[in-house]
């Protein structure tokens, strides 16, 4: 695996329905460490299977895929890797309601061995950067769409991840919100260095990202540069 | 925020299914540990009567059944001549006999008529059980070769005095000092006794003349209490009273008494062991619907939980946590209705007379049942959950 690239995949199949849907056939792709990526194209292309394939949780037919220097073919369980490596943002935030702001961003750090005390700091810290400091005790259902997405950028980030898979991150949000959450995104990928993968299907946000992937009928069409 | 704090805070995310379930698990802990308070109490109570009494056996008519071993009279109620407790205290081997006569009596509206109408052996057994009220008639001096204990005031020294067993003072509500009504004659309440037997622990004690005279029965007794010798087997000394008066008289042991008893105790005990089983197979079902439930309601977030990096043993973890936590408050909710229930209606008719018999394992009992159904209750919906696929569970709308 060459150093640069974070990730490198090569003829990664995957199909569903017993073989019936083809959802990804044959994608070859090479990211590098702290690049910004966008993968665009239609309903049902292959992109959000890709995420997930990336983001281990769920497994390929065939090929290969090594991400962050793990291969995820031939790993079982891939939970510390999505722990130590991966922060997922997705379309509908997906926070836990009964649970305040700061709880909700602590939640990963459950699973490792720091402290309480440490745990809240560093949530703290993230809630500032993301300007939420003043919400850290409300419930997510007191926020808004927009708030809400920062709170699940912020769990995101908690980790310390090195690649941040953001599906749809902007799908349910107004232009106007969409803007800043991009924006917040982006920006923690240039201040962290932290790679960030988006998948959308608005060549308005991909275009955003420093390459854009369009992806159809679970191949990849075109890679550009932005 | 701690895993801890996590499991309690799911717990009470939906109030009603929590409620629900612990209501569940309570059932099972207060069904086991409210039939076992009862069940104890009544083998508790057959265990004092047939082995701590001061009369190895006694002798009763050889045409009644014989089951009068110190317990509850019941079957047949034979009288005997009064001539055979001195015959039988000649006998070689025989260290001391009492005659002792019973009946029975219904004295429930006595506080408020002030008359009542003493049973005579031909109106035993008739009536309503638990309104009825045990009669003896045994001389002072051989009151505790009837196991007969006075825990409050003195023994009778004359006719017109008898001492009432504690249940029967609760239920009859008199105390020492009272007088009590029989037959149309008044006696004077002088002692309270308790016996250990919840039947004789009902009754009124007085002197063998004066109940002969009342029951019309003078010259005669329900049966002869015996004790034999400090070198005696009193095994042997029975079937020698029986081979001398073959056909005449029959000897019960407290042995043979307290088989036959126990017997119907283990009756007892598989009927409330049924019912227990039936209460914690109920438990079992709500815990596990409702645990189903909670888990397929947070499918979703069980599919985030996994994507942030949670380990499918952290999931599992918490649900059978969440099921621990509500299996603790239910050992709490279920411990307060069964005792609370048995205590209540020990002091009603429905219980009358039963003392709850509380002991560390019959707690260790309820739960160990309570933690049972928790874990069993919890298991199959916690392995799902952590069984999810991620890339499934957040899809799941």
């Amino acid at each position: 695996m060459n150093n640069e690239n974070i990730i490198e995949i090569k003829d990664l199949k995957k199909t569903y329905e017993n073989g019936v849907i083809k959802a990804l056939d044959g994608i070859n792709l090479e990211i590098k460490k702290g690049e910004s990526v966008s993968i665009i194209g239609p309903s049902g292309s292959g992109k959000s299977t890709l995420l997930n394939m990336i983001g281990a949780l769920d497994k390929a037919d065939e090929g290969s895929i090594n991400v962050a220097g793990i291969d995820l073919m031939q790993e079982n369980d891939l939970s510390d890797f999505r722990l130590n490596e991966i922060g997922f943002v997705f379309q509908l935030h997906n926070l836990i309601p009964n649970l305040t702001v700061l709880e909700n961003v602590q939640t990963p750090l459950i699973e490792t061995v720091i402290s309480n005390k440490k745990m809240e700091e560093r949530a703290l810290k993230i809630l500032k950067s993301v300007n939420l400091a003043d919400k850290i005790n409300q419930k997510p259902t007191k926020l808004s769409g927009g708030e809400r997405q920062r709170v699940a950028i912020a769990r995101a980030l908690v980790n310390h991840p090195s690649i941040i898979l953001a599906d749809e991150p902007t799908g349910a949000l107004d232009s106007k919100t969409q803007d800043v959450i991009l924006d917040l995104l982006l920006d923690i990928h240039k201040q962290e260095n932290v790679t960030l993968i988006m998948v959308t299907h608005e060549h308005d946000v991909a275009n955003k990202a420093e390459r854009s992937i369009y992806v159809l009928d679970g191949k990849i069409k075109e890679i550009k540069k932005n | 925020m701690k895993f801890r704090d996590l499991i309690i805070k799911n717990i009470f995310r939906n109030k009603s299914r929590s409620i629900l379930t612990v209501i569940g698990i309570a059932i099972g802990v207060a069904a086991v540990v409210g039939l076992g308070l009862v069940t104890d109490n009544l083998s508790a109570s057959t265990q004092n009567a047939l082995t701590a009494g001061a009369a190895d056996f006694s002798v009763v008519s050889g045409t009644s059944n014989g089951n009068n071993g110190g317990g509850p009279p019941g079957g047949s109620n034979q009288l005997i001549n009064q001539t055979y407790v001195s015959e039988i205290q000649q006998i070689s081997g025989v260290s001391s006999t009492a005659g002792v006569l019973r009946t029975m009596t219904d004295l429930s509206n006595t506080n408020s008529t002030n008359s009542s109408s003493t049973s005579t052996n031909n109106t035993f057994g008739g009536g309503n059980f638990r309104s009825m009220t045990t009669l003896i008639g045994i001389d002072n001096s051989s009151l505790s070769m009837d196991d007969v204990v006075i825990t409050n005031g003195s023994v009778y020294s004359n006719d017109n005095e008898v001492i009432i067993g504690k249940n029967a003072a609760q239920s009859l509500n008199k105390t020492i000092g009272e007088n009590i009504s029989i037959s149309n004659q008044t006696f004077k309440v002088v002692g309270i006794y308790e016996t250990g037997n919840f039947m004789d622990d009902n009754g009124i004690v007085m002197s063998l003349s004066k109940l002969q005279n009342l029951t019309g029965d003078t010259g005669q007794v329900s049966l002869v209490l015996v004790k034999a010798s400090n070198d005696t087997d009193a095994s042997n000394l029975a079937s020698t009273i029986e081979a001398k008066y073959p056909n005449q008289l029959s000897t019960s042991t407290s042995l043979s008494g307290m088989n036959r008893m126990n017997n119907g105790l283990d009756v007892i005990k598989s009927g409330s062991w049924a019912v227990s089983l039936l209460a914690v197979l109920v438990g079992g079902i709500v815990v596990l619907v409702t645990m189903m439930k909670a888990v397929s309601e947070r499918t979703r977030e069980i599919g985030v939980l996994r994507a942030i990096g949670w380990s499918q043993k952290r999931i599992l973890s918490m649900i059978i946590g969440e099921s621990l936590v509500l299996s603790l408050i239910a050992i709490v909710v279920g411990l307060a209705i069964g005792i609370g229930l048995v205590e209540l209606l020990s002091t009603t008719q429905i219980l009358q007379g039963i003392t709850p018999s509380f002991s560390a394992s019959l707690i260790l009992k309820g739960i160990g049942v309570a933690l049972f159904l928790g874990i069993i209750g919890g298991i199959y919906p916690a392995y799902r959950a952590s069984r999810l696929s991620p890339t499934e569970a957040l899809r799941y709308e």
